[in-house]
């Protein structure tokens, strides 16, 4: 892995996973879990949970980058705008800097949906086996 | 840039990627005078240090570093080499 190297992963966020989160954290808010009430809040429905874009960036690190010996240091994340139930996403990372020296890589992030509006960014440092 | 003037801005670094107001660095300080510089705190700090001085380290470098002192020291080389 080296600096301006990109990676790209796609995502829906299906029933599977916003039942999936609900059913293991607990988090039922009416925002996420009432149309009605989330319309009221100027939604166009129920807006899915911020924490299931982390879950996504679990896998990305985990599963999607070449090397396997990856353990994540830290992460930050804006949200920007909402996303809702089937929405397609698109990760789309770069890497900003690796540190040979302590073996880290910082990657800057972003998810997009369809129309290719930035929903979240963000950044991320992963201890990496160089 | 003088071996204090380095210093100096290591403690900054410090300062800021710790978040503790109270760090005062001297040459001999070391890991176990700064409560919340652990092992993970360690990696971030290196690579804070190294983006902030626009240097590298190797990892044989960052190992036989003794105290913050031997650190400021590589660092002075560094920037003079530049």
């Amino acid at each position: 892995m080296k600096k301006g190297d990109k990676f790209q992963t796609d995502f829906i966020v299906d029933d599977e996973i916003y039942n999936g989160f609900i059913d293991l954290f607990k988090d039922k808010n009416p925002l996420h879990t009432d149309a009605a009430f989330a319309e009221a809040k100027g939604f166009k429905g129920p807006v899915m949970h911020g924490n299931i874009l982390n879950g996504f960036l679990s896998f990305f690190i985990g599963e999607c980058l070449p090397e396997k010996n990856v353990l994540i240091h830290s992460q930050e994340i804006k949200y920007l705008h909402p996303v809702y139930k089937n929405e397609k996403l698109r990760l789309v990372a770069e890497v900003e800097n690796v540190s040979e020296s302590v073996k880290v890589a910082e990657l800057k992030f972003f998810f997009e949906n369809h129309t290719n509006l930035k929903i979240a960014k963000g950044k991320i440092n992963i201890g990496i086996d160089l | 840039m003088t071996a204090a003037e380095i210093l100096k801005e290591v403690n900054r670094i410090f300062i800021d990627q710790l978040e503790n107001e109270n760090i005062v660095l001297n040459r001999a300080s070391i890991a176990d005078d700064i409560e919340e510089w652990d092992s993970l705190t360690h990696i971030q700090l290196i690579v804070a240090i190294e983006k902030h001085f626009k240097t590298r380290f190797t990892s044989a470098e960052i190992q036989n570093f003794k105290n913050v002192g031997e650190m400021c020291d590589a660092l002075e080389k560094k920037i003079l080499l530049k």
